[in-house]
């Protein structure tokens, strides 16, 4: 297919649900309650939803490696502006993670606009007696415009407005029920943790800017690992903060704006509270899609980290996935307990994306999209059903009322937990993509050594003779040789156990670009190596955190599970209530379904298409996603067993515990010891108080501090100033401007009058006057003539005289 | 006996023109008032006669001047007596002090 083909498809999926926002901005209110929703549905996720699939169709089964890699190359760059001698061009990034994203994003937001109409029609929605149902769906759209947006942007400027935008409509959707205190709050509260994470993004975009030179990712990349491999630029400034050199911190500084946005320790705190808002909103923004944002930000600038920014990476998502994990054990509200839950995950993804599973941590973003957007959209059901009731405590036995609701939430929570069947190809979601994660970590702590030197031995050697461009050959070489090496050493007779789609991925899609694109791939190659030739092994903690992780995480969702569906009613009135409506089961069956085959799907090749270009090969460790086959089982047996039955030992002390009530919950709460641990977990380890503390009061204490200042030194200075101003105005006024100025005036005035009335009075008017005043003038000259001007003098007269 | 030279031509020419100056000065009737000036205007012409007789022998300057000025003279006394009985039928007298008004 033309290459424009794509991007012109993708474009016109960004900006239909720009076109549906300014509709339902202005004509909204005329189209009424459910068409406006439907027009939000149609306008703005339906076209790209229709969009997406052909495009990804189209790039999947249309397109071979080389020419896949060939459009990417080809994109559309629209040159925009400068900044100072940099320029900024506009375009579309055409590669296989976009086009995933972008079909992640518009399959599962499509399900969510569907589901947000039926979720809508039973809320009130009127402020001041006016409707602001289109709202709802006009922020959607305008959430949908932002979200596909920052997906195709190929440049980190476009990235950060999109980045923004999708921040702002965060924003706008937390306080959608804006009339209350708690959405109000909370949307502040989103805002400014977000403000926090960005102003590290703008320190890592102006450091890319002023040290790289360009705002291109590609472009970016490619000179960051020219920089390295010659020392000049960011490498050559011996600038140091913390002990991090300067491209240590713009690789942290840009990931800063990933832990706002995707609520990684310590700015995760906006996002359990962002819970207040409606609960598609929850669904879309705060578990699928935008939180998701910061992992895909990740993604896209891994290129410019460097091993000490990928480690702070991975310690940060390890923080993040155990504390979270941990927190949502004692949650009562079970939106809360989703929330902390989608934290936990997102933690997986960040500390995924530290330890180098790219791959499997961009897999594992999509997997988690589908399910946890499901659960979300469950919870949403339910607690619609049960009368706006979100207390777990007082549900339960909802299965009978709410069958459907009930068993995609237990496919969702199977799904996150990594239910499958070990040394088979048969699981779902986590499965997959949780355990890869885990699969690379355990080869980043234990198995690193022998990698490492084998890597550094490659790498500098290329680092160091080849001068750049010409070495591809021999790199991408090396990079296959460690890729097939990686492949080999976990899979020596894998052989036919593998189902077909996935098997042998990474071999094409590392040989193929290679062929096509010479020069590109041989810098990225060359930089690759040289710089990761230092990586050092994970610290054995953070593996450990997020094994024992994946034990707590089946737990606390069957634990949700339970207590929301099964075991008897604790709550009569709520029980009474609760149905479910088809507008809003059906997308949970969709999406349900989708959760089953996003393993399955295209999702892991595409990812894994990417992976050679995007990323720096030899710290993607590609294990294949099949860990779970046998041959791997034998390899890393207790790391298979281990985590892929995790899920068993979860659900059963979930369901011990459980399984008969709230009681034997209630009294382990209450044991000695357990108990302040379960206050510190339910009170989320103080942090909130501890901000409230430092900043909030710190803020106060500051502002009382400027007040006193303001008061007594600012205002008083100008106060006196003014005071002796006006003293001085005074002195002027009555003195200079009274008897000076205003004297002059009047002394010249008066001074004419005097005159006017002396040369008034030989005015007669009289003829006879006048005829005296002229002979006694002419008289006086003709006297004075005589006398002093030597008229009629005896010399004039005989000159006269002939 | 003293001949008779310039200076007393001048002498009669200043103390007419004195005269003159005194009537048009003093009276408030309108024809004294143009009597005097003609008493002035006289002056003048014996001035320019005799300067002409003593300063210049043998031009006429001065005595063609004289002739025109009598013949100015005739003129200005006749629109001066017109004047008057434009006065007079305005208001019923030649007194020059009531006439201090420029609307008629």
């Amino acid at each position: 297919m033309n290459s424009h083909t794509y991007e012109i498809l993708l474009a016109l999926g960004v900006l239909s649900p720009f076109i549906s926002f300014w509709l339902l901005v202005f004509v909204g209110p005329k189209l009424g309650k459910p068409l406006a929703g439907w027009v939000g549905v149609i306008l703005g996720m339906g076209v790209p939803l229709a969009m997406a699939s052909y495009v990804l169709l189209g790039w999947w089964f249309g397109e071979d490696a080389a020419s896949r890699a060939m459009l990417g190359e080809q994109a559309f760059r629209y040159h925009w502006a400068n900044l100072g001698t940099v320029p900024i061009l506009v375009g579309i990034k055409l590669d296989s993670l976009t086009i995933a994203m972008y079909f992640m994003v518009t399959f599962i937001a499509f399900w969510i606009f569907f589901f947000s109409v039926g979720y809508m029609s039973g809320h009130s929605d009127e402020v001041d007696g006016k409707s602001k149902y289109h709202r709802f769906f006009a922020y959607l759209s305008l959430f949908a415009f932002s979200m596909l947006g920052l997906v195709l942007s190929s440049n980190l400027l476009f990235l950060f407005i999109f980045w923004e935008l999708v921040g702002l409509c965060s924003y706008l959707l937390i306080g959608f029920y804006f009339h209350e205190r708690v959405p109000q709050y909370a949307q502040m509260k989103a805002f400014i943790t977000n403000r926090v994470g960005d102003f590290g993004f703008i320190i890592g975009l102006m450091l890319v800017y002023f040290q790289l030179g360009t705002l291109d990712l590609d472009d970016a990349a490619r000179i960051f690992a020219e920089q390295y491999a010659a020392g000049t630029g960011i490498f050559a400034s011996t600038f140091t903060m913390f002990g991090w050199s300067l491209a240590t911190i713009m690789g942290v500084g840009l990931f800063c704006g990933a832990m706002g946005k995707s609520a990684q320790f310590p700015l995760h705190v906006w996002l359990p509270d962002a819970m207040a808002g409606p609960t598609p909103v929850s669904a879309l923004i705060h578990a699928a899609t935008m939180v998701a944002a910061g992992v895909y930000l990740v993604a896209r600038v891994f290129r410019l980290m460097t091993p000490e920014a990928l480690m702070f990476v991975a310690a940060i998502g390890c923080i993040t996935l155990t504390l979270m994990a941990l927190i949502a054990m004692v949650q009562t509200d079970i939106k809360k307990c989703l929330a902390y839950s989608t934290l936990s995950q997102l933690g997986y993804m960040i500390f995924g994306l530290g330890c180098g599973a790219w791959i499997a941590a961009l897999f594992h973003l999509i997997t988690h999209a589908f399910f946890k957007a499901m659960m979300f959209l469950g919870s949403g059901q339910v607690i619609e059903g049960c009368h706006h009731e979100q207390d777990m405590r007082k549900m339960g036995g909802l299965i009978k009322k709410m069958p459907v609701t009930a068993i995609t939430f237990l496919v969702g929570v199977l799904a996150i937990s990594g239910f499958g069947i070990p040394g088979t190809n048969i699981g779902l979601g986590g499965f997959f993509s949780k355990d890869e994660i885990l699969a690379v970590a355990w080869v980043r702590t234990f198995d690193w050594n022998d990698y490492s030197r084998h890597e550094a031995e490659h790498g500098e050697h290329h680092a160091a003779s080849v001068p750049a461009i010409d070495s591809d050959d021999d790199a991408s070489d090396n990079l296959n040789g460690n890729h097939k090496q990686m492949l080999l050493a976990s899979d020596p007779q894998h052989g036919d156990s593998h189902a077909a789609p996935q098997h042998g991925e990474a071999h094409t899609a590392s040989e193929s670009p290679r062929g096509l694109k010479p020069s590109a791939h041989g810098d990225n190659a060359h930089g690759r190596a040289g710089i990761f030739s230092h990586v050092p092994p994970m610290p054995k903690w953070m593996f450990y955190l997020a094994l024992f992780t994946a034990y707590i995480t089946p737990f606390y969702m069957m634990r949700c599970w339970w207590m929301t569906f099964m075991g008897k009613p604790r709550d009569q009135h709520v029980h009474d209530h609760a149905h479910e409506s088809f507008m809003m089961y059906f997308p949970l069956i969709i999406l349900a379904v989708g959760t089953c085959f996003a393993s399955y799907f295209l999702f892991r090749d595409l990812i894994s298409d990417a992976s050679t270009a995007a990323t720096i090969a030899p710290m993607v460790l590609a294990t294949d996603g099949h860990l779970h086959t046998a041959a791997i089982a034998a390899a890393h047996h207790w790391l298979i067993t281990g985590v892929g039955g995790s899920f068993v030992v979860g659900f059963v002390i979930a369901i011990l515990i459980y399984g008969r009530g709230l009681g034997i919950a209630s009294a382990i709460k209450n044991t000695v010891g357990i108990q302040q641990i379960h206050t510190i977990l339910d009170h989320k380890y103080y942090i909130d108080e501890l901000y409230h503390l430092v900043w909030v009061k710190g803020c106060l204490c500051i502002a009382h501090i400027a007040r006193f200042f303001d008061t007594w030194v600012v205002d008083m200075t100008y106060n006196t100033l003014a005071k002796l101003t006006e003293r001085l105005a005074a002195f002027m006024g009555l003195i200079i401007d009274t008897h000076g100025v205003d004297g002059i005036y009047n002394g010249i005035a008066e001074t004419a009058i005097g005159m006017g009335e002396a040369v008034r009075r030989p005015q007669t008017g009289r003829i006879r006057n006048y005829v005296l005043f002229a002979a006694g003038g002419a008289t006086v000259v003709i006297v004075l003539m005589l006398l002093y001007w030597g008229v009629g003098s005896p010399e004039q007269v005989a000159m006269l005289t002939p | 006996m003293e001949h008779i030279g310039l200076t007393h031509y001048l002498i009669v020419s200043a103390v007419l023109f004195c005269c003159g100056i005194f009537t048009t000065a003093t009276k408030r009737n309108a024809i004294g008032i143009l009597i005097g000036v003609e008493l002035m205007l006289n002056s003048t012409g014996i001035n320019l006669v005799a300067f002409d007789r003593y300063m210049g022998p043998g031009r006429l300057d001065g005595q063609i001047v004289a002739l025109f000025m009598i013949v100015l003279a005739a003129a200005e006394t006749a629109l001066a007596v017109g004047i008057c009985i434009n006065v007079y039928k305005n208001l019923s007298t030649v007194d020059v002090d009531s006439a201090s008004q420029l609307r008629g």
